[in-house]
């Protein structure tokens, strides 16, 4: 009898419950008529997972082309001891330099939102970072790039940390190009004069915006924010600030709105780009099934669908910097109209496709190109301006075409990794990195799923960190609350998770239980 | 469907016209430097058909820029001559032949596909991407093709394959022309033009989609004018036509290789 799918590839991700390394398996296999990829795991404790990772195998398996030779750091923090996932970071064998640093400031928030990776809300057991702290992580940053293209502060919500203009003066007065706040939008709502001093340093918002239903407010975010979203639109139009609209999407909930989302923005005079990502099932979330999860794929589809004049799938390219299953690009020219994606006026596969392409037809234009289908790009800035501008000499096209395309709206689609669809051969080539306090870079989706971020807290804290888990249906009877909200093992201590071995305030992270290392006899 | 009849213009008028036409920048700005559906990708899969090996003497026809003949030159080691009918065109591809310092292996000619300036049995192997179906006499420049290459030469051709009694009225007249389309015939047609001539067909691949992909590009370009205020007639809804006989299978894209029998 024959298997029902495709053995893919053999790699290694974590048990979701107690964190530890484990074997995995790539497969792909036919649901409902096509193609779709599932990763694979067993850990000898908690049993076998599994999870869709991308929901279109071809477009999963063409992407393997966009795949651009990483860029080594000027250093790294940490050397190999136990191997991936275990030493963040960064080590050496990580395969890429940092293209977005995101310094978290605090874990206070003036929301409760029913899903937030960061587990973060009105909570007095967090902690905030100092100006000094802060000024040390840049500096980590500044080492490790020379001149970093960007850096994100982030939360917890940051601008309810009290210094955060003096954070982002600390980060203008280092070689960094562009400073971007992830915020909720509370505060610009309210705080007209806080608009105006965020335009004046130049910072990008990157705003969450998950849709336009009620429903989708109450939860996602636990209330209804229309009102102040529209009003934080405004003040940012008002002071002149370029605007990013960041929506967590999930299935059932906000995914009928990604359309509405994107064309919302491309009307709107502060908003330069849409992020959508599928939530990421990290910290706190909505309960979800693995195997039905939200991908990369499935989104583009959705915008297709929503959009039809507007959008196809294949006008989204992946992104060669970091692993191209892991983010999907395009860029709009658009008079809030009509819209004409970019990659139908410049053929893409000339330019980055890196294993398939005997010549590149404009090393230059191949150069900005990569600067914009990059985790470091956001329109207005004046370094992603300029990369558009040198862009769009790769359209033949008269100068009055080409300047539309100085002023390209952007789309991104990001599939976040989580404890359930880690995969380390993705993950070492991340090039969204964490700047941690103790002065390490650590890949972002690490951060959220091997035990990272709680390990930070609870150093950062003093107060005992459990690892939580996904709110995965099929662990539910493994789990229960965490303090925050969130899902721990049902087994865990408060103060310490199965298997990290504590006791100097730096848990032990992700312990292997590969059979790497081993003899059978 | 009802079926208008455009005009028809007398055949020396198209064919100047039509060269004209992809020597002007409204051209170049409708086609974006992609002046034949499939791009490199297809000239490519075709040299690979044709078996094109290093040092052969190719000539490529209505050659254009000269995109073609540069990338058999680099990546096949060819020798190319190419040839086109709109003088501007060509003064543009001998400039970068010098400007990239490759006279020695490409070389551009002005000349009529019907009348190659060539003599007999010179090449090893002619292609001619997208332009067959835009010669008004056929059949002598399907001879023509017959006559340069050596005995035992390969022909190779990309072009469009339509089935004319299907075309929509709108299409003909000199836009059609431009947009390759009013005068390109089945496949069965261009087999028997070659094989009249001497040619014996080998290779015959659909590559309907890579139609369908240039006319998207044209469209989008289009829409790109348009959003920058630039009045593109009725040139949208010609694109619409043009999409709607690839999608029924009245127009599609071919690539055909055929042989001159060695003696």
């Amino acid at each position: 009898m024959d298997r029902e799918e495709v053995f893919w590839e053999y790699t290694k991700s974590i048990c979701p419950v107690c964190k530890v390394v484990v074997d995995a398996q790539v497969n792909i296999r036919s649901v409902d008529g096509r193609g779709k990829v599932y990763l694979r795991k067993r850990c000898r404790r908690h049993g076998e997972f599994e999870a869709l990772v991308y929901g279109d195998a071809r477009a999963y398996l063409d992407s393997a082309r966009f795949n651009k030779p990483g860029t080594i750091p000027l250093a790294f923090q940490t050397e190999v001891a136990e191997g991936c996932p275990s030493d963040c970071g960064l080590c050496p064998e990580h395969k890429q330099h940092a293209c977005l640093g995101i310094i978290e400031v605090n874990t206070a928030c003036n929301l409760d939102c029913p899903i937030c990776f960061a587990d973060s809300g009105h909570q007095d057991d967090g902690y905030a970072i100092t100006l000094e702290q802060c000024e040390r992580m840049l500096d980590t940053y500044v080492a490790v790039e020379s001149e970093p293209e960007v850096v994100m502060f982030s939360g917890g919500e940051p601008t309810i940390h009290r210094n955060i203009l003096d954070f982002v003066d600390a980060a203008r007065a280092r070689p960094i190009r562009s400073v971007v706040l992830n915020t909720n939008g509370i505060r610009l709502a309210a705080d007209r004069g806080f608009a105006r001093a965020l335009a004046d340093r130049d910072v990008t918002v990157y705003l969450q915006f998950d849709g336009f239903d009620e429903r989708t407010h109450r939860q996602i975010r636990g209330a209804d924010l229309r009102e102040r979203k529209r009003q934080a639109l405004d003040a940012c139009a008002e002071a002149g600030l370029t605007v990013m609209l960041a929506a967590a999407i999930e299935r059932g909930l906000n995914d009928h709105e990604v359309g509405e989302i994107i064309r919302f923005g491309i009307g709107h005079p502060a908003v330069r780009g849409a992020v959508l990502q599928p939530v990421t099932h990290a910290g706190r979330h909505v309960e979800f099934d693995p195997l039905r999860r939200l991908t990369n794929s499935d989104v583009i589809e959705l915008v297709a669908d929503q959009l039809p004049d507007w959008f196809r799938a294949s006008d989204f390219f992946p992104v060669p910097c970091c692993f191209p299953t892991c983010r999907s690009v395009t860029y709009v020219i658009t008079d809030g109209e009509d819209v004409v994606p970019i990659p139908r006026l410049i053929d893409l596969d000339d330019y980055l496709d890196y294993v398939t392409n005997r010549v590149v037809p404009d090393p230059e234009i191949r150069g900005a190109l990569e600067k914009l289908w990059s985790a470091s790009a956001f329109p207005g800035t004046p370094a992603t301006d300029a990369q558009l501008e040198r862009a769009a000499c790769g359209i033949d096209a008269p100068q009055v075409v080409r300047d539309l395309a100085e002023g390209a709206f952007m789309i991104v689609v990001q599939d976040f990794q989580d404890p359930y669809t880690l995969n380390v051969k993705q993950l070492m080539k991340c090039c969204v990195e964490e700047i941690t306090p103790d002065g390490r870079l650590i890949p972002f989706c690490a951060y959220n799923s091997v035990g990272y971020r709680e390990q930070v807290r609870q150093q950062m804290s003093g107060v005992p960190v459990a690892d939580v888990v996904p709110n995965a249906t099929p662990l539910r009877p493994l789990l229960r609350d965490s303090p925050y909200g969130s899902r721990i093992s049902a087994d865990a201590e408060d103060s310490e998770a199965p298997g990290n071995g504590g006791g100097d305030g730096r848990r032990r992270i992700a312990p292997d239980a590969t059979n790497v290392g081993r003899r059978v006899r | 469907m009802t079926q208008r009849t455009g005009p028809t213009p007398p055949p020396e008028e198209v064919k100047s016209c039509c060269a004209a036409a992809y020597s002007s920048d409204a051209a170049t700005a409708i086609l974006g430097g992609h002046y034949h559906p499939g791009g490199t990708a297809l000239t490519r899969r075709l040299a690979d058909r044709l078996a094109l090996r290093a040092g052969e003497r190719v000539l490529d026809v209505a050659a254009g820029p000269g995109t073609t003949a540069f990338l058999l030159a680099d990546e096949y080691g060819a020798s190319v001559d190419g040839v086109d009918l709109g003088a501007a065109t060509v003064a543009k591809a001998r400039a970068s032949a010098e400007a990239t310092g490759t006279c020695d292996s490409v070389r551009f000619h002005l000349g009529d596909a019907e009348r190659l300036p060539f003599d007999d049995a010179g090449f090893d192997v002619l292609v001619c991407e997208c332009a067959f179906c835009t010669f008004p006499d056929k059949a002598t420049a399907a001879r023509e093709f017959a006559r340069v290459p050596r005995p035992g030469g390969r022909v190779g051709i990309t072009d469009i394959t339509l089935q004319p009694e299907r075309l929509d009225g709108r299409l003909r007249g000199l836009t059609g022309w431009i947009a390759c389309l009013a005068d390109a015939r089945p496949v069965d047609d261009y087999r028997e033009l070659l094989a009249d001539a001497g040619l014996h067909a080998r290779v015959v691949e659909r590559h309907d989609g890579a139609l369908a992909t240039m006319i998207d590009q044209i469209e989008a370009r289009l829409r790109a004018f348009r959003i920058a205020h630039v009045d593109v007639g009725t040139a949208l809804e010609l694109t619409a036509l043009a999409r709607d006989a690839v999608a029924r299978g009245d127009a599609g894209y071919v690539l055909l290789t055929a042989d001159k029998p060695a003696p």
